[in-house]
């Protein structure tokens, strides 16, 4: 009995501390600066978009969101690409093998943030500086080794007769990747995308230090201008926060069992 | 073309990302460390100046503790809390799909956005906490808690501990692989489910524990979004850890090498508590 009553309590408690803080800050988002002072719980006086339209004037919101979408479907894109090469490539054991899959998934636990100088300086010297390719490139860098744990294990259950199978046949080395390996990962691909394109999109520290301006700058960084340059907007800050927060949400409305899938995917072992 | 020189052909795009971005920044670094940049002309060598620049600096020292102290949250606090909801949803109550869904929520919202709105709850004026302590007459609670000294970094740490979703699902996937006849003896034995908990289940999904231990640490030495957007690393440097030092080293006083130092000690911190983790695992293994 007791039991059953501490279960209850510490699920509603969660729920609770997870839910109100989001119910909080969608209604704030559509309230007066006054009445953003006045009481926390009392619902805005009208149910006006005027917040959204004026942060959507003050700052190129639409401009970052869009940049934060190149830049995760490219990332993405690139770290899956090489993943599916490299995982096929180690399909077949040769001598190098287990050395070449170790030095691939070298940096999975690597603090990333570490390496903000280096990479700093590489982008630059690239000419990449302040582009959503220079940007998207570096998370496919570092993002690599989770994408490729994730893919690996899909294409590691293709049967290994169906190969055989096919060059039997008389399939070359790449027909074989083209018309097997690729559309029999494509659920592992989804995965991986899911969960590549999330990590891109929400990560800040390299998106802040790589981009100077809106040509290039994520939705992550922009919203951070509303407490800067705002101080007193607080309704607008709350509203670009709803903006920023949205789409990760909606995917995961509709998508939650494969998103909470993808992104402990490279967890279970 | 023989299949293997076919395979060296198919690793190329991963070995170049991951020599690019992972393994040539971590030789750069190692090397930008023991030099004095401020980003133009030539690095001047200078061997292990920096560190010892670094121990001297108080910022730096309070950084090391912050970020230890973030790991210590994430291991003691965070990660039992994440075991309690997965152990009490591994066993499929009423509405267990809904709460696990609701919360894992907060994992897909970008942590940038979660500090946004934890800045706002926490704020001294419009902040939902002190509203809602002055509404049930705990007013003299109130205070402004993110440049209270006192309360700063334990408040810049309050969503990340209690947005358990990630953990608890990563252990309620382990608790899945655990057959049910493990525990048909227990139950004809009359254990309670605390009893259960406590001697099947915690000892079975062990590995699946320090998983997410290691998983809290790789946090602790990335976090960053925090202590930039609640606090800038403040109060003094109250707030500020490991990765926020890093980018104030760099982005604001252009030091690069000492930056790049800073890098190596994350490095060298992350190794060992990471190497702590596997020697506690060890132990319980054995055990």
């Amino acid at each position: 009995m007791i039991g059953r009553l501490f279960r209850w309590v510490v699920l509603i408690g969660f729920t609770v501390v997870t839910i109100v803080p989001f119910l909080w800050l969608v209604m704030s988002s559509f309230k007066t600066n006054a009445e953003i002072f006045a009481g926390p719980f009392e619902l805005p006086s009208k149910w006006s978009l005027d917040n959204y339209t004026s942060a959507l004037d003050a700052h190129p919101i639409l401009v970052f969101l869009r940049n934060s979408f190149v830049i995760a479907a490219f990332s993405a894109l690139v770290t899956i690409a090489a993943s599916l090469l490299a995982s096929y490539a180690l399909l077949h054991k040769f001598v190098l093998s287990r050395l070449a899959y170790l030095y691939l998934m070298f940096g999975i636990l690597l603090p990333v943030n570490a390496f903000i100088t280096p990479i700093f300086f590489l982008v630059r010297w690239s000419g990449l500086y302040n582009s959503v390719w220079g940007v998207g490139l570096v998370y496919a860098g570092i993002f690599f080794p989770t994408g490729f744990l994730i893919i690996k294990v899909y294409v590691d259950t293709i049967p290994h007769e169906l190969l055989e199978a096919a060059r039997i046949d008389g399939a070359s080395y790449h027909a074989i990747f083209r018309r097997i390996v690729v559309p029999l990962s494509v659920p592992g691909v989804v995965t991986a995308g899911i969960f590549l394109m999330m990590l891109a999109w929400n990560e800040l520290l390299f998106a802040s230090i790589l981009t100077q301006d809106e040509s290039s700058q994520t939705v992550q960084v922009g919203v951070r201008y509303f407490l800067t340059t705002y101080a007193a907007q607080y309704p607008q800050a709350f509203a670009a926060t709803v903006m920023a927060i949205v789409p990760p949400v909606l995917v995961y409305v509709f998508l939650s069992n494969r998103v909470i899938a993808g992104m402990t995917a490279g967890s279970v072992k | 073309m023989s299949n293997r020189r076919h395979a060296y052909l198919y690793l190329a795009p991963g070995a170049a990302l991951v020599t690019l971005f992972l393994v040539g920044p971590m030789v750069a670094l190692i090397y930008l460390g023991m030099t004095r940049w401020v980003g133009v002309g030539t690095p001047e060598f200078v061997g292990f100046a920096n560190y010892r620049q670094l121990v001297e600096d108080p910022s730096f020292r309070q950084a090391v503790g912050n970020t230890i102290k973030w790991a210590a949250v994430g291991v003691f606090i965070h990660t039992p809390l994440c075991l309690l909801v997965a152990l009490i949803l591994a066993r499929q109550p009423r509405f267990w799909k809904f709460f696990r869904t609701v919360f894992f929520l907060p994992s897909v919202i970008s942590t940038t956005a979660i500090a946004f709105l934890w800045y706002f709850i926490l704020h001294v004026d419009l902040g939902m906490l002190n509203k809602t302590l002055e509404v049930v007459g705990l007013g003299s609670l109130t205070r402004a808690w993110l440049f209270d000294p006192s309360t700063a970094l334990i408040s810049t740490q309050l969503p990340f501990i209690i947005y358990i979703g990630f953990g608890m699902v990563l252990l309620m996937t382990q608790i899945s692989t655990i057959p049910a006849e493990v525990y048909e003896a227990a139950v004809l034995d009359g254990a309670s489910t605390l009893r259960q908990e406590l001697s099947i289940t915690i000892p079975l999904i062990r590995r699946g524990i320090a998983l997410q231990c290691l998983f809290v640490i790789a946090y602790a030495l990335r976090a960053f979004e925090y202590p930039f957007i609640m606090t800038s690393g403040g109060p003094g440097d109250r707030t500020t850890n490991l990765s926020f030092y890093i980018y104030r080293q760099m982005m604001t006083a252009n030091q690069y090498g000492l930056a790049a130092a800073a890098g190596v000690v994350t490095l060298v911190l992350g190794a060992a508590m990471v190497a702590a983790v596997f020697v506690f695992l060890n132990r319980a293994e054995r055990a």
